[in-house]
């Protein structure tokens, strides 16, 4: 049976299960899949660019997942030495 | 039921999102938990899947062994989801900074001056997963580059019938693809004209003598040799005549770099740079002593290549290799150097030169989208 709704082709290993999780998928990949986001490595400054630019162009997350996600994506996808 | 915390996902699979889960990430509840695999892109099942959605894929070096690089591994790369084109409806608008806008059909093309060229293109970001600090984008390690044979007509002759008035000086393409959400820009890029100009640059309907299948572009793309992939604007609509370079978010954010490594000014990337490929031996690989034949290819863009070098002793010594086989103003070259192997560990290197006075650094400096990504190819190999 097909899953309803949202159907999305996803990386090989699971999300990380800490508190988060759940926003970046409902929030990331209505647009692209989760592996845009995961292969990434970036500092705090860059991991907000980038949220701060989807959020631009149209990404579902409302202010209050903002720091959520950011924390998420920080505490798993993070360059030690970017900036 | 409980339903696990994290979401089980299947290799290239379906996410699968039930009950309480899916209520708590705001997604529709779902009666089962089962769901298929999605089937694999038919037909490009050997390349690294980077991205699902939208499609990214990556070649193997161990797979681009010929000079023409077959359709099963030539990478993919998308910034949005592919748009579905019925090619006997295809248009495209040329307009702007011309006397005569028009709308070309394909039947229309037909009667414009056949060409072909061998052109090599490679991904503006092909190497990114290698800067440090990290860049942000599609981490490509070597694999997004590839050549094919590509048949059309000049974008010349098409810009000839359109009369372009004394101010143009750049040309935009706009291709069928679309954005996931209003908010996101439109992909659209600008190459000046001199470049649309030019003799090799082109509006292709065949790759590889076979119509240009839909996740290359289909059926009528812009191929513009020798500059950063992106410039060669997929399932082509709009052609766009200007007096200034096109200023959307692709040509004024994103695809810029420094020229020098201290610059804090940037400019939209043209030209590729001067690049090389050891294929044989593979990273890694164990080879017997004696004679063996290092090779791979080497391009340069908007120079023409001047030489090879090859180092097996890790860049301490350089000698020449040599170029071998086929080759079309835009399109890569095969390189070949003669090594007798003596047993140990070895580090095989290429580094490419070009009549610009290029050559392949030792290191790129970072730029934070990653591109430029040109280093000398480095191979490890142990000889018993």
């Amino acid at each position: 049976m097909i899953a309803l709704g949202v159907v999305v082709p996803v990386r090989s290993e699971p999300l990380p299960p800490t508190p988060g999780w759940q926003l970046v998928v409902g929030r990331c990949v209505p647009c692209h899949s989760l592996e845009i986001a995961v292969q990434q490595r970036q500092g705090p400054k860059g991991w907000a660019e980038i949220v701060d630019r989807m959020i631009k162009y149209g990404a579902p997350i409302p202010p209050e997942d903002r720091g959520r996600i950011l924390e998420y994506l920080l505490l798993h996808f993070r360059d030690p030495d970017g900036a | 039921m409980r339903q696990p915390i994290s979401p089980a996902i299947s290799r290239r699979g379906f996410l699968v999102i039930t009950g309480s889960a899916a209520a708590a990430a705001g997604l529709p509840k779902l009666a089962s938990a089962q769901t298929a695999p999605p089937a694999a892109i038919p037909g490009k099942e050997r390349l690294i899947v980077r991205s699902p959605r939208p499609i990214n894929l990556e070649a193997r070096l161990a797979d681009l062994t010929s000079y023409h690089t077959p359709e099963g591994v030539f990478f993919v790369r998308n910034n949005y989801d592919l748009p579905a084109i019925d090619a006997a409806g295809w248009s495209v608008k040329v307009e702007g900074e011309v006397d005569q806008p028009l709308v070309l059909r394909l039947d229309d093309l037909r009667k414009l001056p056949a060409v072909a060229h061998d052109v090599t293109l490679e991904c503006a970001g092909n190497g990114r997963s290698f800067h440090r600090p990290r860049a942000s984008g599609i981490q490509w390690e070597h694999g997004a580059v590839g050549t094919a044979r590509w048949k059309g007509v000049r974008l010349a002759d098409v810009l000839a019938m359109a009369r372009p008035r004394a101010g143009a000086a750049h040309v935009a393409f706009d291709g069928a693809d679309k954005a996931p959400t209003p908010q996101a820009p439109d992909f659209v890029r600008s190459v000046p004209l001199w470049k649309a100009v030019e003799a090799h640059t082109m509006l292709a309907v065949e790759m590889n003598g076979q119509p240009i299948p839909q996740l290359h572009g289909g059926p009528v793309r812009v191929v513009v040799p020798g500059f950063v992939g992106s410039a060669s604007i997929k399932w082509l609509e709009r052609i766009a005549v200007r007096t200034e370079e096109f200023d959307g978010a692709f040509m004024a954010r994103s695809y810029r770099a420094p020229r020098a490594e201290d610059d804090k000014e940037t400019y939209s990337l043209q030209s590729l740079e001067v690049k090389s490929l050891v294929i044989g031996p593979a990273d890694g690989a164990r080879l017997p002593a004696g004679k063996v034949t290092v090779w791979g290819w080497a391009w340069s863009g908007e120079g023409e290549l001047t030489g090879l070098d090859v180092s097996t002793d890790g860049g301490q010594t350089w000698k020449p290799g040599r170029f071998a086989g086929r080759w079309d103003r835009y399109s890569w070259r095969k390189w070949e150097y003669d090594w007798d192997a003596a047993a140990g560990a070895h580090v095989v290197m290429a580094r490419a030169t070009d009549s610009l006075g290029r050559i392949q650094p030792s290191t790129r400096a970072r730029n934070p989208l990653g591109y430029r990504w040109n280093v000398i190819h480095s191979v490890k190999v142990d000889v018993a």
